[in-house]
């Protein structure tokens, strides 16, 4: 039973080498912070830093070379329950020979739920995310921002402690990614899921987050963690006008354009 | 790919083949398979072993060659010409496609009695059955090709006012490369098929007649029938190795032989641009002229911060042989054959 | 009327079936067992090439002879020949199935069977459908080669009878049936692909658009 007390997420030292053509290749070089439960964490940085390497050792996808990463207190050996994952590429994420009711119900069946019950499982989660009619299309009938609320979906239908985005909403248009990060504003405080996003847009970060991570380039060290103090709800105009906003976007800008 | 791992893979490869053939003699000594239906593992050896001195093994190969190198030249070209024109006339690929699906549904099985009737058994039967077989799903294949240059590199080449012939040896051709390449792939095979069954059925000369003769002499040349159908065999597994040799080396510069020079485990970065330049000199040990070029191109990108250069030699590709399609590395994405 | 008979054609279109059948079940199966087996499939990866190339109608000799001339005879040539396609298609298009999918199959928490039937099959599924399309035309020309030499009826034998008895209408009748045969076969291919892909065509088509 995880108390409230022991974080989510804590990476302690954490390191990963690949081992390259060109020679080894260190991607995270010390990588140490903690996620508290219920918190939205960003992890930016500039490209080559690691930012998906690190969401990988997260998930459990990839072992670190040494280091611990610890979900919810244990160390991660694979993919454990609990996690739920949204790709940047929707369109390879999503599979195209299923519905998008089905889609959502695929990790419903493997943990063994009943009929009944996935059915108004995936009828709620596609319904928070604003697809309560599209359950009987196939993703790639639908539109970019509707595919990725799909991906969303089928990643908080069995309730994980922990959601993890690979810059998910880079692959979408601008107007349809303000929609979308409302939606992932709003679906968190509905249900209560600790967040790591990884981006590169400083700006995206700085709406989103309780505490943005700033990553340096490779070998990928923490260079600064930024706690954002603006106030919660956001929104994309209010909050954008805070002159907090400004500064705080003026400060990681800073961090990850020299790094 | 470390040494270790080689030698355990060919071991094992050398392993299985021992086993089968150790298993084969077995069955054969053992009396489980009859001595006069089906011939022993070293009976069969022997024969092939005893063609092989003599020049009748070589002369059938070279016999069935003809057919197969004529046949395939004759259906590759006819495929590509027609199948160029066709494709870059919309209407005319409309029209047309109907028909050539058409005839390529027809089992070239039944055209071989008309080949027999109209040129007996002759090396002109052989080759025009070949052509005939490798022309219809060639030509599908070119058409699909042609048709399916990304329309991305399209509009850049109509941007870059590229027109006419210019456009379509520099744009197209390279574009629709690779289909053409699975498409030959397959009527390399094909062809030997075809060439083989029309010797085997019609006569003439060549491997499909010596086996066609072996069987008709009774159960004392089984062997030498069974040895002509390993060599078969053996002819398609080189044709088809060497073939994507060919490939490799001429179409170096495609993504789906350079992707096979990336390392697997590292995931690919979408934020990052990761080139593998692939240079080919791989084929010759020793020779590298590409490192000198490689440092100057890593010098010069490196300067551009935000690109990533990953700049792999086409050595490292692993070289489990030509012959290997299904080899370690999961596939990068080949054109899979338009049927 | 001269033609084939009735008898041969039904008795070349069981054979037909018969091993195409087996050919599609065992060229899956084995595909999807090399693709789970990693030693296996290294080690026996040279030999299942060698079959795919070996011409199958050098086989009819030996098949007689082991066999005898029956419906055995014919069913498991067939299906012997028939089933390489398939196979090595399995193996290409399940080994060749996107990372990304695999990865987000792993996240869901997809055991190791269900990775297999649910996730890898229906995304090499259009790989799938090609050899399967192929190991098709292979069963058709063996049905009429196994026919050829030593058989009481068939199509192959009606045709080759026919030319030996210098009937070139009969012989023509019989290219004709054939060639019907190979064509109707290819359509409900068609038919039954664009049902069992549809979501496939319908993909490509979007990408297609948009790209």
């Amino acid at each position: 039973m995880t108390t409230a007390l022991v974080p989510v997420v804590s990476l302690v030292k954490v390191r990963k080498v690949y081992g390259g053509a060109a020679g080894p290749r260190t991607a995270l070089a010390d990588i140490t912070f903690d996620v508290a439960r219920g918190e939205f964490v960003c992890v930016v940085g500039p490209s080559g830093a690691g930012k998906t390497t690190l969401l990988r050792c997260l998930a459990g996808l990839m072992p670190p070379t040494s280091g611990e990463a610890l979900f919810e207190g244990t160390p991660l050996r694979s993919v454990p329950e609990g996690i739920g994952v949204v790709f940047q590429d929707y369109s390879r994420s999503l599979f195209p020979w299923l519905t998008v009711a089905r889609n959502v119900d695929l990790p419903l069946r493997v943990r063994g739920m009943g009929r009944a019950g996935r059915a108004a499982r995936v009828a709620e989660v596609l319904a928070s995310v604003g697809l309560a009619d599209a359950g009987r299309q196939y993703p790639w009938q639908l539109s970019g921002g509707m595919q990725q609320r799909v991906a969303i979906a089928r990643a908080l239908a069995y309730r994980p402690d922990l959601l993890l985005m690979d810059e998910p909403f880079a692959s979408v248009d601008a107007q349809t990614r303000f929609e979308l990060e409302d939606l992932i504003l709003r679906v968190r405080a509905a249900f209560g899921v600790t967040v790591v996003f990884v981006t590169h847009d400083i700006d995206e970060s700085v709406y989103l987050s309780d505490r943005v991570v700033v990553l340096s380039r490779s070998p990928g060290v923490v260079s600064e963690i930024v706690d954002i103090t603006l106030p919660r709800p956001r929104d994309q105009l209010a909050t954008k006008r805070d002159p907090a906003f400004a500064r705080f976007r003026e400060h990681l800008l800073s961090l990850v354009m020299t790094r | 790919m470390t040494v270790r791992r080689l030698a355990l893979r060919y071991g094992l490869r050398v392993g299985v083949l021992a086993a089968a053939l150790g298993l084969w003699q077995g069955l054969s000594a053992a009396g489980v398979i009859r001595a006069d239906e089906f011939p022993s593992m070293s009976q069969t050896a022997t024969a092939l072993w005893d063609q092989a001195r003599t020049a009748t093994l070589w002369t059938a190969i070279g016999q069935t060659l003809e057919g197969w190198a004529i046949g395939l030249a004759i259906g590759a070209a006819a495929a590509l010409l027609v199948g160029t024109v066709i494709a870059l006339n919309s209407f005319a690929y409309h029209s047309v496609i109907g028909v050539i699906e058409f005839f390529k549904a027809i089992p070239v099985i039944a055209i071989l009695p008309i080949g027999l009737v109209l040129w007996g058994a002759t090396l002109t039967m052989k080759f025009a059955l070949v052509a005939f077989a490798v022309f219809w799903p060639l030509v599908i294949q070119v058409c699909y090709g042609v048709r399916s240059v990304d329309p991305v590199v399209r509009d850049t080449a109509s941007v870059l006012r590229l027109r006419g012939p210019r456009r379509f040896a520099l744009v197209i051709m390279p574009s629709a490369a690779a289909f053409i390449a699975t498409g030959l792939r397959v009527a390399v095979a094909v062809a030997l098929i075809v060439d083989i069954i029309a010797e085997l059925i019609g006569g003439g000369s060549g491997v499909g007649v010596r086996i066609l003769l072996a069987e008709n002499a009774g159960p004392s040349a089984y062997p030498v029938m069974y040895a002509y159908i390993v060599v078969a065999g053996l002819l398609g597994v080189l044709l088809a190795g060497a073939f994507t040799i060919a490939e490799r080396y001429v179409l170096h510069w495609h993504e789906s032989q350079r992707s096979a020079a990336v390392e697997r485990n590292i995931y690919p970065e979408r934020t990052e641009v990761t080139l593998a330049v692939s240079l080919s000199p791989g084929r010759w040990p020793g020779a590298d002229p590409g490192v000198a070029v490689r440092r100057v191109v890593r010098r010069v990108v490196g300067a551009v911060g935000w690109l990533e250069v990953a700049v792999l030699p086409a050595a490292r590709v692993d070289r489990q042989g030509a012959v290997d399609p299904v080899g370690d590395r999961p596939g990068p994405r080949r054109p899979v054959l338009q049927s | 009327m001269t033609g084939p008979a009735r008898a041969d054609l039904s008795s070349s279109l069981e054979h037909l079936v018969a091993g195409y059948a087996i050919a599609c079940v065992a060229g899956i199966g084995l595909g999807m067992a090399l693709w789970a087996l990693r030693y296996a499939r290294e080690a026996t990866s040279p030999y299942v090439y060698f079959l795919y190339v070996l011409p199958a109608p050098v086989l009819v000799p030996a098949a007689m002879t082991l066999f005898g001339i029956g419906f055995s005879m014919k069913v498991v040539l067939i299906a012997f020949a028939a089933m390489w396609p398939t196979l090595l298609n399995t193996l290409d298009g399940m080994r060749g199935v996107d990372a990304v999918k695999l990865d987000t199959s792993r996240v869901l928490g997809l055991p190791r069977w269900r990775n297999a039937l649910q996730v890898v099959l229906p995304a090499a599924g259009p790989q799938i459908v090609a050899g399967l399309r192929n190991s098709l035309q292979v069963a058709i020309i063996l049905m009429v080669v196994s026919e050829w030499e030593a058989s009481t009826d068939g199509i192959g034998y009606y045709i080759v009878s026919a030319q030996q008895s210098f009937d070139y209408v009969g012989m023509w009748s019989g290219i004709i049936v054939l060639a019907i045969i190979g064509v109707v076969a290819n359509l409900l291919f068609v038919v039954a692909e664009n049902r069992v892909l549809h979501w496939h065509y319908g993909a490509r088509a979007v990408e297609g658009g948009t790209r």
